[in-house]
């Protein structure tokens, strides 16, 4: 049975599957071509992958809780009813 | 002013909740922790002060990295630099090329280790900026390609084209620097784990 979509529709429309960009009725024919095809389904596997790799390189900075404070007091000054400043 | 008290209760609980995801943001523009601590300040200074345009129910995430972004970009006395958009076709060709080569060298296997999380890292802070800020926007802070064209004023087409050689252009980068380092080896044909952009 011939697919509905070949691998270089699958190769030019992959991130915006990854990154659920895609109406469902093109998710639903991406993944049934994705299902039966090995190049593409490794292809898939490795780019989800890299997505998650990037996801978790993230570095925190200074300290969220000093710098909320910092920012509060700022705001205090413009007037902000700060609740949780008594 | 009666008003007051709500509107700043709306600002507590639809601002300032986010204030962590925008001082991550700030330190990625800045790559420097107290510059980073300054634009967060000045960006929730500015969306206190412009907190009555705000519509309530909108996207308040979006509009905080919009005007952090601005904010960066004002104190730099400078506009984000414009790319032409690439030609998808040719954007895909090149992208499979380098989806074949990391394969081959066994990329994907070292995705894991934390060296190479380091270098993803320091791949994201060294690409150009039109790149590096979709990359930040999409891929480091969860945004839609909708939200990502909000805060960076451009449209949606400019997004994806952007987000798509910027992840190209880390997975080369990421080919070459785990060679480098001897995490991977590589094999016969990979060759393309160039440093161009």
């Amino acid at each position: 049975m011939k697919p509905m979509i070949d691998c270089d529709a699958i190769a030019r429309q992959l991130w915006d599957f990854l990154d659920h960009a895609l109406p469902p009725e093109r998710v639903a024919e991406l993944e049934a071509h994705i299902a039966m095809c090995g190049h593409c389904g490794s292809h898939v596997a490795f780019e989800r992958s890299f997505k998650e790799a990037l996801r978790a390189a993230q570095r925190e900075g200074t300290d969220a809780t000093a710098l909320g404070a910092r920012v509060r007091a700022a705001l205090r000054a413009e007037g902000f009813a700060d609740a949780r400043n008594g | 002013m009666t008003t007051a008290t709500p509107n700043d209760a709306d600002f507590e609980s639809q601002a300032l909740c986010h204030l962590p995801e925008v001082a991550r943001f700030a330190r990625s523009l800045t790559g420097d922790d107290a510059d980073a601590d300054d634009l967060v300040q000045d960006t929730f200074l500015t969306a206190y002060r412009q907190w009555h345009q705000f519509e309530l129910g909108s996207e308040c995430r979006a509009w905080l990295f919009t005007i952090c972004r601005h904010r960066f970009y004002r104190v730099h006395e400078r506009a984000a630099r414009q790319v032409a958009v690439e030609d998808p076709e040719l954007e895909s060709l090149a992208a499979m090329a380098t989806f074949h080569s990391a394969q081959e060298a066994g990329l994907s296997a070292a995705f894991e280790r934390q060296e190479v999380r380091e270098a993803i890292f320091d791949a994201v802070q060294s690409l150009s900026e039109p790149y590096r800020e979709v990359a930040q926007l999409v891929d480091l802070h969860n945004h839609t390609y909708d939200a990502a064209a909000l805060i960076l004023g451009v449209p949606i087409g400019t997004v994806r084209s952007r987000l798509f050689r910027a992840r190209r252009l880390l997975q080369e980068r990421l080919l070459t620097h785990a060679i480098d380092a001897g995490i991977i080896s590589p094999t016969s044909g990979t060759q393309s784990g160039g440093m161009s952009q």
